[in-house]
């Protein structure tokens, strides 16, 4: 495991927060633009995500990529995560991941 | 303008609460002298005041008036006296009338602590079992008793020591009494659910006499039935009524307490005419002896009716309903209520899709009423060592499978409607004969009787999956199987499907039971349920168990 460059889990509310910063997260994609696509995060925040993306895309991807703004993510990573993601359970994660056990994670 | 004059005259007035809330919103007319200025029309009085003092009680039940001849009070004594002068003490009126007159019975809702005579006339809804305990004070017994009057009145008795032994075979769910004597105390609210902010503790010098006349007028219970679709918006930990059918029973499960002291919990589901279900928790007592009777009634298929009186909503997990000590349950009681549902369910509402308002944490497998354990738990906690068997649910992934022997023959005759399924054994003439059925069929069955080795983090075990959990786990009929190996003899094929039937991952509900084999004792466990695990049912239960350590 690469822990030279850790990503952070964030769903939408904690993506401003780490500007400039690797990150983590799954989005509900909601459509494409030139150049990046439209995603729904988990808990319901619609951000861009700049890069190539893979085609095709499945209803859920991870990126992981450099977080730009509160509503936007340079990706590097592109994963599909196929179409029965459960958000909840994600968005869970990212709060308890950068709340309670921020120090279980990198 | 129509002046409207109102005079009232107030005859022969007895202070029966000289300190009082005042009841309603009683508004002065204009008219009224200037003291009225003193007198807040919208502001509950409280208690401590002593500046206002207002005796508003309902007027006692027909015909239930007391009043006793030795009472030397004039009876039509006219008592006129200015708003708002405190009345005269009741205790000044003389010891003759405090010591035999007997009291005026007076509504339940009227009691408060600071009248010094009262008589109230009720029915027992409910009576609690006398239990001793042990405190700073020494060793005692206590009983409890609830109270209802004609009034929709309700109130709970509390007995001590002594005057537990003069009461306790007295009181009689059902029948009515008058009471007299007794002092009120604040409700416990945690025990006691009743629409009273008192309850009373009777004394030496209290009084229970049994009404032997049936009083029609006072209701033998008093609900008001909230449906299912209500409770779903209800708080957490409100206690009410509700009536529904009942449409399954699970097993009872024992239960380790935070105490430390095991329970016992069985779970059912409701449903009503609002379309909706509800799972009910029965806890304790409830569990075995309604319970057992609900679940032999489901069994038989017949969906009884069930009224809960005084149920805990719980929120954990969707909403629920749990039994606590003071709940009462009535299964098909005869009620109109209960006619009507019956009504219902038997005319269409039985196959009416409802949905339910309890959310079942782990909807891939299992719900909130398994038990989970590790595999090295069931060893440890000596599961199955009790009378009754214990039923669990491990998270564990299968290592290993017997082949050598993995089915038995079965004898395909019906008993009743159930195929008999007992091992038949070939015969010379190459039928296959039940001992059970003495009979012989051309043809028999195939079931599974398979030994599989399950493991998890903490160990492994045997255990032994039969026919619908054998073909869960094998991903075919056992008589396939049966043939390939034994008819067929593709040895390879057979291996192959074992072999990828391997190393999944699988929710397994266990039976597990001592038995005697001969000398020996052994830990018999079943597989009763197999359920591939649900990744996003699996993590929702996960992240539930993290959180609530928090
Ligand atoms: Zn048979």
């Amino acid at each position: 495991m690469d822990t030279s460059s850790p990503s952070a889990f964030v769903n939408g509310a904690l993506l401003g927060r780490l500007a400039g910063r690797k990150v983590r997260t799954v989005v509900q994609v909601i459509g494409s633009e030139i150049g990046s696509v439209v995603g729904k995060t988990t808990d319901d925040v619609q951000i861009f995500v700049r890069g190539s993306s893979p085609a095709p895309l499945t209803t859920y991807v991870e990126v992981i990529g450099i977080a730009e703004s509160d509503n936007s993510i340079r990706a590097e990573t592109w994963t599909n995560f196929g179409n029965t993601f459960d958000p909840q359970n994600f968005n869970e994660l990212c709060k308890l991941a950068n709340g309670e056990f921020k120090h279980l994670f990198m | 303008m129509q002046i409207v004059y109102r005079l009232i005259v107030v005859l022969n007035m007895e202070t029966i609460v000289p300190h009082s809330e005042t009841i309603g919103n009683p508004t002065m007319s204009a008219e009224s002298d200037t003291e009225s200025g003193n007198f807040p029309p919208t502001n509950r009085v409280a208690f401590n005041e002593p500046a206002f003092q207002h005796s508003v009680n309902k007027a006692p039940p027909r015909g239930v008036n007391i009043q006793s001849p030795a009472n030397s009070t004039p009876s039509f004594r006219p008592s006129v006296q200015p708003l708002y002068q405190p009345p005269p003490s009741y205790r000044n009126h003389g010891p003759i009338m405090k010591n035999e007159a007997p009291a005026r019975i007076i509504p339940i809702a009227a009691l408060n602590p600071y009248q010094g005579r009262w008589a109230i006339k009720a029915r027992v809804t409910a009576k609690g079992d006398m239990r001793r305990y042990n405190n700073a004070k020494g060793d005692g017994k206590v009983f409890s008793f609830d109270l209802l009057d004609s009034d929709g009145g309700e109130i709970r008795i509390t007995c001590f020591n002594a005057v537990v032994d003069r009461f306790y075979d007295v009181i009689e769910v059902g029948k009515v009494y008058l009471i007299s004597k007794g002092s009120l105390k604040p409700a416990q609210k945690n025990f006691n659910h009743l629409k009273n902010e008192w309850e009373i503790f009777l004394e030496s010098t209290s009084t229970v006499e049994l009404c032997p006349d049936e009083d029609g007028s006072i209701p033998r219970q008093q609900f008001s039935f909230r449906p299912i679709s209500d409770i779903e918006n209800a708080e957490n930990n409100t206690i009410l009524d509700m009536i529904g059918v009942v449409t399954s029973v699970n097993p009872s499960v024992p239960i380790l307490r935070k105490n430390g002291m095991e329970t016992h919990r069985r779970i059912l589901n409701l449903k009503d005419e609002s379309g909706k279900a509800v799972e009910v928790t029965l806890w304790g007592e409830f569990c075995n002896r309604d319970g057992r009777q609900l679940e032999e009634m489901v069994e038989s298929a017949f969906y009884p009716v069930l009224a809960i009186k005084a149920g805990k909503v719980s929120d954990f997990s969707g909403k629920s309903v749990g039994t606590i000590s003071s709940s009462q349950l009535f299964i098909d009681p005869d009620f109109p209520e209960a006619q009507r549902l019956r009504n219902w369910f038997d005319h269409g509402g039985k196959n009416t899709a409802s949905s339910s308002i309890s959310r079942d944490t782990m909807p891939g497998g299992g719900s909130r009423n398994e038990i989970r354990k590790a595999v090295s738990q069931i060893k440890e906690e000596g599961l199955g060592r009790s009378d009754k068997p214990d039923w669990v649910t491990v998270k564990a992934t299968i290592s290993f499978i017997k082949t050598d022997s993995f089915c038995y023959t079965a004898c395909p005759l019906m008993i009743g409607d159930k195929q008999c399924n007992k091992k038949v054994t070939r015969t010379g003439t190459n039928m296959w004969l039940c001992d059970r059925c003495n009979q012989e069929s051309e043809e028999c069955d195939y079931r599974y009787l398979l030994q599989v080795q399950i493991q998890d983090h903490t160990g492994l075990t045997w255990v032994t999956a039969f026919q619908e959990s054998g073909e869960e786990i094998m991903g075919c009929p056992a008589k396939q199987l049966y043939t390939l190996k034994y008819e067929l003899q593709n040895d390879e094929e057979f291996a192959e499907i074992v072999r990828i039937r391997l190393f999944h991952q699988y929710l397994l509900k266990l039976k597990i039971k001592e038995e005697s084999y001969g000398d020996e004792q052994r830990v018999k466990m079943t597989v009763v349920k197999v359920d591939k695990v649900n990744y996003t049912s699996e993590s929702k239960y996960l992240l539930d168990l993290l959180v609530r350590s928090l």
